[in-house]
């Protein structure tokens, strides 16, 4: 790693100031950035510890939703039994994600931060389109980790799995610094189209204070798949959040998520349109889930994705109506 | 803000250039000209500015283990570095550095985190416990005693943060169940396959029912010793026959079965569990010599390039680096022709990853800089990086003409002088009968293309050397598998006398057959060394480690094989290329050739050069690339005959075609097949593909072989001194196969003492050289020279206490605890008097291996493998859900250790057969998933239940009868995946890794036999 200062604020005010600075950065867990520093993908000449900012790590549960702190990890995410009760979801994706000891480690907000694991992008040897270079490699090279949607320009896949979830769910996120503000969680992810260098709409000197979820529906069934092929640590093959607004057996709307497929979370809404009005049963999700890989474009390396999407799209959907959560054991 | 930055001269290139002084001096107006503090009307300032801290190195407190410890370190500093390197606490690992692995597992305020992905200075006021905080006085805590007791432990570098995991999980969990507890540890890669026994320890130690597998010995013989001029052969439990040998007066006489053995045989706990799951045990990344030096590579980021000049000015001008070394002479093959390359000053470049230089500095992080600063022009050329792509003749060519590869080190390698055309050079042959007419005239006839893949061997502890190179003699700590081999090769390229080189290995954390000799980056390392003037120690990273220090060569295998009607096989042809990478060895065994006889066999097989890194030996080198493809065929043969696959091998597996079988790997392996088929329920078996729904489940079987290697180079050190104490001296290694446990417990058996009695030290080219671990042929060789020297030694000693007693030797025996008169037993001394009675200080003898006694060939031993699978027919998904292992692997000297090196091979199997792939990226040859989260190494929730029925088998060969089984254990395991997956979804995958793309793949085509 290069060299470094570092500067431990204690308020959000101190932290902005401390990060308006070149060649500032946050530090939360340090699960992703201590990974990048040493891959020398980026050298900070100043580290801002953020981990232990006064009011960002707490989890509020009340009859409005759940305000989630940047600082929470995800192991707490996965323990919380009032974040459980309230939106089950996002405890079910926080709790398959990583490993306990990263779970630990890893916080919400790095969590939304954390930057592709395409592995052109995360070797030094490779100057990617992404890196301000003109090639994307993985294009005519290895892309079976890649991206079967939108995937012309930049095809490395957001690697959160938790945003799937939270996204599925509505969230909002805060962002404190000089253009303070929230906004939905869905536009806060930048396309390779709008801009290549980075994944997420937050400036230098910004930083992501609070995840909401607006309180679920009554009617709201939910379920999330995490689709790995190795089931001790591995990242995702795709995976699916599936909300279900239900009115008995008819489904009034749906908002499906599917994750590790684009380089932005992508909303199946061709799927979700499938299922507008609908009685849900098995050919109902099949149907949705047929019209989810509508338009998929994989490259040489990944068409096996598609119907594996496919697949997890219809599974998610009937563990929603099951209400049996989703996800794998 | 304060700034706290105690050293001046530490360069910063990333800050402007300001002193301390000028900002303390500064006016508003310089501060806000730095940038470091912007005022704004809507932010709300605290009273007090935070701090900033370095970039130099500052004070820090840590609470470690209870206590505060106050260390400097700059802020980049990770926490495992602060408590390795500042702190002497070498117990936490590092086994990625990237947060993958867990081997660098510790508590922050009881929760689990992982060290090299913590900065020391932001720990804070968080309390730290590692390893060494867990006992209590001397009071272990109950999953450490529970790792020793279930014997969850192998090379042990994994042990620390496994142990820390699973603390955690008990304190917030104190009954978990089997999902819990597998997923506790979900992020503690073991390479050895400990996992089944740390879930059995942890369920052990909340009071539980243990989940992982179970261990079942056939039989342990009668008591009795064979009648003298003879040996006992056969397997236990069933028919043993005392056979006749002539062994020569001087060496030990035969033993009996282990029925009549107080110690051999039974399971019994490691002598060095307690160093492992205490963090005591030291690595050589755990060596630290006073002055000691860092050292860092500099290698070529380019598949296939020819190096115009190496600029290593700014490098050696950086403060602290205080040695430079720029690579001159060739690495791999050498040309037969040598003028067919120019090359210029520098070597040719052939893999990417090769070394071109390293730099050896007072601290890592400026020898990671100063190797940055060496300015390489490579005249970048096409590179060959494809298996495919380089058997074309129009390929790049990695070698201009014919090559000749000295073994590198550990096996692999193949004949010198055969043919070679472009990158394809071979074949390597054996041709019996006439194969043609033979399959022309056969009945039956199936044949398959099979590929498998490169598979790293990703120990959990990198390669790593300390050199330290004295006017008068060269001392190497360094991680490998045979400490004479690297003694061997550092006198040789150093032009030094062997006893001018000393070799130490305490402990080890993996090899898996890539450890042997001193590898380039070891003669780097000593180079630098004897340059500096230093001890220099060079650890390999994670990249390094998976691109340039060996692997399992790819291969693409024709196989065809010709049978009568019912399946008695006509002929057998392979042909088989694989690459290497710059080495040669990337055969597939001799399995085809050898398991089932048949009058007609004709193998070729090839070496392709790619442009990318050597091979190496690993795990049964070839064979279990050969099974996949020859038992997957003859399940075919059955399908095609109508015959139940067990019932077809135990047709073919005789000692010649239609005759009988009477070598004893063939006789243990119909019992084996048998024994296997009834635990795993083989009568439950369904037609393939034949189950209801998209999740199938489905049961095959593999076979295991493997030679029975004898290395005469075995040799060791007994001494018994009057004060009763015993030493046990040999430069052989503990790979994590548990070899210092059973070498106590033969010697204690001869001796008619207990294991922990004995002190063995082994590791050490100082004491007589033992075998290299590797070939699973460490236990046949240095097993018999254990007994000679006890022999030797309990002659001297018998001697001395019939002086005392004043009887004749040939009356005396001994016993446990005793040497007394033979029918007398009243007439006697316990051992401690028995030793002060020897006349001088101590009794030592070294001994040699004896010869093997005359007798029937028992070339080859092995066993039979079962797997039971589910797979998701819509994802492509496989899980294995249970393994059943049955293996002979000659006298069980230790079952415990025997149990847990087939859990381990058959998770490699696993592994290998599922999940990992060496990726490189075909435009530029360089390793894209040189890592331990995307290079896909099998964990806690992927391992199945094994089973395991060990037979106890006596060939009458050595005084021992001991074989090896690291390698038999890996052999049959991805045969019997793949037969099972046939068996689940009536589709064959003939392609490693089986992943949901290439099982799909597979579905789609409708690979049917």
């Amino acid at each position: 790693m290069n060299n470094f200062e570092w500067v431990q604020p204690e308020t959000v005010a101190d932290a902005i100031a401390a990060l308006d600075h070149a060649g500032a950065m946050p530090l939360a867990g340090g699960v992703d950035l201590l990974d990048r520093l040493k891959e020398h993908l980026e050298a900070p000449s100043r580290l801002v510890s953020v981990r232990k900012l006064a009011g960002l790590g707490e989890i509020a549960v009340d009859p409005t939703g759940a305000k989630l702190g940047a600082n929470v990890t995800l192991a707490r995410l996965a323990a919380d039994p009032a974040l459980r009760r309230s939106h089950p979801m996002i405890g079910d994706a926080a709790s398959h994600a990583a490993t306990p000891q990263l779970r630990a480690m890893a916080t919400l907000g790095g969590n939304l931060a954390q930057r592709p694991r395409c592995w052109y992008f995360r070797s030094e040897a490779f100057a990617c389109r992404k890196k301000g270079g003109t090639t994307c490699f993985a294009q005519d090279g290895d892309s079976e980790l890649h991206a079967i949607f939108g995937n012309q320009l930049c095809a490395a896949t957001h690697p959160s799995t938790i945003v799937t979830a939270l996204l599925a769910l509505g969230a909002r996120v805060s962002i404190a610094g000089k253009r303070a503000r929230e906004v939905e969680l869905a536009s806060f992810f930048v396309a390779p189209e709008t801009d290549l260098a980075r994944e997420i709409d937050l400036a230098p000197g910004e930083l992501i204070t609070h995840v909401t979820v607006p309180v679920m529906a009554a009617n709201l069934r939910t379920a999330y798949t995490k689709q790995v092929a190795k089931q001790s640590f591995d990242w995702p093959l795709v995976d699916v959040a599936v909300a279900l607004a239900m009115d008995g057996r008819t489904c009034r709307q749906a908002t499906i998520v599917l994750g590790a497929v684009a380089p932005t979370p992508r909303r199946a809404t061709e799927a979700e349109r499938a299922l507008a009005g609908v009685t849900l049963d098995v050919m109902a999700a099949e149907r949705a889930a047929h019209a989810a890989i509508a338009g998929a474009t994989p490259l040489a390396g990944n068409a096996h994705k598609v119907p594996i999407l496919e697949a997890v799209v219809a599974r998610t959907i009937l563990a929603a109506l099951a209400g049996t959560n989703g996800s794998q054991p | 803000m304060a700034h706290d930055d105690d050293d001046h001269d530490v360069p910063a290139p990333n800050l402007p250039g300001l002193s301390r002084r000028a900002f303390l001096g500064g006016t508003a107006g310089g501060a806000a000209a730095t940038g470091l503090f912007t005022l704004s009307s809507k932010a709300r300032a605290s009273a007090t500015s935070p701090r900033v801290s370095g970039p130099g190195a500052v004070p820090i407190t840590l609470d470690v283990n209870g206590a505060k410890r106050t260390v400097k370190v700059e802020p980049r500093v990770t926490l495992v570095r602060a408590l390795r390197e500042e702190l002497g606490l070498t117990g936490t690992k590092v086994g990625c550095d990237r947060g993958a692995c867990g081997a660098c597992t510790v508590h922050l305020d009881g929760e689990p985190a992982l060290a090299c992905t913590t900065l020391a200075i932001d720990v804070g006021g968080r309390k730290v416990t590692t390893i060494e905080g867990l006992a209590r006085g001397t009071t272990l805590h109950p999953i450490q005693q529970a790792f020793i007791a279930e014997d969850a432990t192998q090379c042990g570098y994994c042990t620390p943060g496994m142990v820390m995991s699973c603390v955690a999980l008990l304190a917030e969990n104190p009954r978990p169940d089997g999902s819990a507890i597998r997923g506790a540890v979900a992020g503690n890669l073991c390479r050895c396959g400990t996992y089944p026994k740390v879930f059995n320890a942890v369920a052990i130690a909340s009071g539980q029912k243990p989940d992982g597998g179970t261990l079942e010995t056939r039989g342990t013989g009668n008591a009795a010793a064979p009648p003298p001029g003879t040996a006992w052969v056969g397997i236990a439990g069933g028919a043993v026959t005392a056979e006749p040998r002539t062994v020569p007066d001087s060496e030990a006489k035969p033993w009996p079965m282990n029925g009549g053995l107080a110690v051999v045989g039974k399971p019994t706990a490691r002598l060095d569990g307690r160093a492992k799951v205490t963090g005591a045990a030291r690595y050589t990344t755990d060596v630290a010599l006073p002055g000691m030096l860092h050292a860092r590579r500099v290698v070529s980021p380019h598949a296939h390039a020819v190096v115009k000049r190496v600029d290593t000015r700014k490098a050696e001008k950086l403060a602290g680096v205080r040695a430079v070394f720029v690579v001159k002479k060739q690495e791999g093959a050498t040309l037969v022709d040598p003028s067919t390359e120019q090359n210029g000053t520098f070597p040719r470049i052939r893999y990417a990853g090769q070394c071109v230089a390293a730099v050896a500095a007072t601290t890592p992080d400026i020898a990671e800089a100063a190797a940055r600063l060496v300015e390489v022009d490579y005249e970048v050329l096409p590179a060959a990086t494809t298996l495919d792509g380089a058997m074309q003749p129009s390929a790049p060519l990695v070698y201009p003409g014919p090559v000749n590869l000295g073994g590198s080190a550990g096996g692999g390698g193949a004949a010198s002088g055969l043919a070679q055309h472009g990158n394809v050079r071979g074949p390597t042959q054996q041709n019996e009968g006439n194969v043609e007419a033979a399959l022309a005239a056969s009945v039956h006839k199936v044949s398959g293309t099979f590929r498998t893949q490169v598979q790293t061997h990703s120990p959990m502890e990198p390669h790593g050397i300390v050199a330290d190179w004295k006017p008068d003699k060269l001392t190497v700590h360094v991680s490998t598998q045979g400490t004479a081999t690297v003694r061997d090769e550092l006198a040789t390229v150093f032009d030094l006398p062997r006893t001018k080189v000393f070799v130490q290995c305490e402990f080890m954390g993996g090899g898996f057959g890539a450890k042997f000799g001193a590898g380039h980056f070891g003669v780097v390392a000593a180079e630098l060394s004897r340059r500096a003037k230093a001890p220099v120690r060079l650890i390999l990273d994670r990249r390094e480690q998976h691109a340039a220090v060996g692997n399992r060569p790819s291969t693409l295998q024709q196989l065809t094989l010709g049978a009568a009607r019912d399946g008695q096989l006509a002929a057998i042809d392979l042909v088989a290329h694989g690459t290497s990478g710059i080495a040669t060895g990337a055969g597939v065994g001799w399995a085809a050739a050898k398991l089932y006889p048949a009058p007609a066999v004709r193998t070729r097989q090839f070496d392709v050069f790619t442009h990318a890194g050597p091979g190496a030996a690993f795990r049964a080198p070839g064979m279990p690339q050969g099974m996949f493809a020859l038992d997957q065929l003859i399940d075919e043969l059955a399908e095609r005959t109508g015959t139940d696959p067990l019932e077809l091998r135990d047709r073919l597996d005789r000692d010649a075609p239609g005759g009988t079988a009477t070598q004893p790997d063939r006789v243990a392996r119909k019992l084996e097949r048998r024994i296997g088929a009834d635990k795993i329920g083989w009568a439950r078996r369904g037609k393939p593909g034949a189950a209801k729904g998209p999740i199938k489940t489905g049961i095959g079987v593999g076979t295991s072989l493997w030679r029975r290697i004898v290395d005469m180079d075995s040799a060791c050190e007994v001494r018994i001194a009057r004060d009763g104490s015993v030493q046990l001296r040999s430069s052989v290694m503990d790979i994590g196969t548990g070899t210092r446990t059973a070498l106590a417990m033969v010697l204690a058996e001869d001796l008619g003492l207990s294991p922990e009695q004995i002190d063995v030290q082994i590791g050490d080219t100082r004491w007589p050289i033992g075998p290299a671990s590797g070939g699973s042929k460490t236990l046949v060789g240095i097993t018999p020279a254990v007994r000679q020297a006890a022999h030797e030694a309990r002659t001297k000693l018998l001697a001395a206490v019939a002086r005392k007693l004043g009887v004749a030797a040939s009356e005396l025996r001994v016993v446990p605890g005793r040497i007394e008169a033979i029918g007398d037993p009243g007439k006697g001394l316990p051992w401690k008097q028995a030793c002060a009675a020897i006349a001088t200080d101590e009794i030592a003898v070294i001994a040699s291996r004896p010869s093997d006694w005359q007798g029937p060939s028992a070339n080859g031993y092995g066993g039979v493998q079962f797997a039971e699978v589910e797979v998701d027919t819509q994802t492509g998904v496989i899980r294995v859900r249970k393994v059943v292992a049955v293996q002979e692997c000659g006298r069980l000297i230790n079952p415990l250790a025997v149990q847990s090196q087939i859990n381990g091979g058959i998770l490699h199997g696993i592994s290998w057969a599922l999940f990992e792939d060496r990726r490189l990226d075909e435009a530029t040859g360089r390793m894209l998933n040189a890592n331990l989260d995307q290079y896909k190494v099998l964990g806690a929730k992927d391992t199945p239940v094994i089973d395991v029925v060990l037979l106890d088998q006596y060939v009458g060969l050595t005084n021992t009868d001991a074989h090896g089984i690291g390698e038999p254990a890996n052999v049959a395991t991805a045969a019997a995946v793949a037969n099972a997956v046939y068996n689940a979804i009536g589709v064959r995958v003939r392609e490693l890794p089986m992943t949901p793309r290439a099982v799909l793949a597979a579905l789609r085509k409708g690979n049917r036999s």
